[in-house]
């Protein structure tokens, strides 16, 4: 998943084009952030370039159905692509266990692509490290077994977000736990590259596959999000969307 | 496998399924690799393994599950494909201490694969949804 996630971020929302080949999905990948800093955006943007490599469906997995679809990153939401993404509303954390628990049993072809929001409210309802645990290790196997029906060497991606609250240190212990299940993380943190600006760094370290890489992440005043790549020590920031992520080390 | 062992592990277990390809036994150097890695807990998961405590349960579906067997005759639920296990020892000295890689039962789990020799036992879909839901219901 972390591949799928640096292809949306590095292209800052740009055009929606085909990649020429099969791309990877990557590692599964844990996205992290306070409320209100773009996850669900950014999951909805991977949902919409795996549902545009067509590879297999995408399985969005949320506590509540969207009042309204997010802005999405920069471009028009394609319908084609949108029909592709299946929805599922577990609004416990029991209906996302029998969920992840007869992933096997749904018909239908093997999703490419599994994501999940909002796992700290499902997390929150039974905080027993065990149980925390075996939801963690459920989603990777689901995700595992997604990747056994795709065969061929294709891989169903993982990716999940988790709402952080830097007071409450119950977090802390989950954290250290998901972070052993997700090689791969990406952090959005209130940041700005110079004074006067805002905004949010997002981080991503892809585990280990790579160097880290940071984009530059504002919202615009509807609510779409503008992703530029990090600027570089010389303080000049690209402007607008930033189509190419060479170098931000 | 998302989860990766830490390279020497995954090295060992390779390295051991070769050998054993050729002698049907693992040789006394990974033995002795194994008890270095992980201590007691070697000689227990290879206990395991000669007393066929290990299942592999599988579905239709394709999807699987490892069941162990414990010493205290309780049966504990692996999953290979991201390392987990339901056992106490896991959730405390992998998952909240980080003293331990594995633990016996899914050392036991990966022994089993690198000398294929565990119980096989298949099941219908609906069944193992309730294996892995089981798990969800036990008591810690």
């Amino acid at each position: 998943m972390a591949e799928t996630l640096k292809r949306v971020l590095s292209r800052g929302g740009a055009a929606w084009s085909r990649e020429e080949n099969t791309p990877a999905a990557g590692p599964p990948l844990l996205l992290l952030g306070a409320p209100g800093s773009g996850k669900t955006t950014l999951l909805f943007a991977a949902a919409l370039e795996a549902a545009g490599e067509g590879q297999g469906p995408v399985l969005f997995l949320t506590r509540r159905p969207f009042q309204s679809l997010p802005r999405g990153t920069g471009t028009a939401l394609d319908p084609m692509r949108l029909q592709k993404i299946r929805f599922q509303y577990p609004s416990s954390t029991r209906e996302l266990f029998w969920l992840l628990c007869s992933a096997h049993e749904a018909p239908g072809p093997a999703p490419s692509l599994l994501l999940l929001d909002g796992l700290e409210e499902y997390l929150a309802e039974d905080p027993e490290p065990q149980k925390a645990a075996y939801l963690t290790a459920l989603l990777l196997d689901t995700a595992a077994h997604f990747s056994h029906r795709l065969g061929l060497g294709r891989d169903c991606g993982l990716m999940v977000a988790l709402q952080t609250q830097e007071a409450d240190s119950g977090d802390i212990l989950h954290l250290s736990l998901l972070r052993r299940y997700f090689p791969a993380q990406c952090w959005l943190q209130p940041d700005a590259p110079g004074p006067g600006e805002h905004g949010l760094r997002a981080c991503l370290e892809p585990g280990g596959l790579g160097p880290r890489t940071e984009w530059w992440v504002t919202f615009r005043s509807d609510g779409e999000m503008m992703i530029a790549p990090w600027p570089t020590q010389t303080g000049d920031p690209s402007s607008g969307k930033g189509s190419s992520s060479a170098g931000q080390l | 496998m998302a989860v990766v062992l830490p390279a020497v592990v995954e090295q060992l277990l390779s390295e051991m399924a070769a050998a054993v390809q050729e002698s049907a036994q693992i040789p006394d150097e990974y033995l002795l690799s194994l008890k270095f890695l992980f201590g007691s807990s070697a000689t227990q998961a290879l206990d395991l393994v000669d007393r066929q405590s290990i299942t592999l349960i599988s579905s239709p579906s394709g999807r699987r599950v490892y069941q162990v067997l414990g010493s205290s005759g309780k049966t504990y639920t692996c999953l290979a494909s991201c390392h987990y296990c339901s056992c106490p020892a896991f959730a405390f000295s992998v998952l909240r201490k980080s003293d331990s890689i594995l633990c016996k039962h899914l050392l036991a789990v990966y022994l089993s694969q690198v000398m294929r020799t565990c119980q096989q036992l298949s099941v219908s879909d609906k069944q193992l949804t309730d294996i892995l839901l089981m798990e969800k219901k036990q008591e810690p």
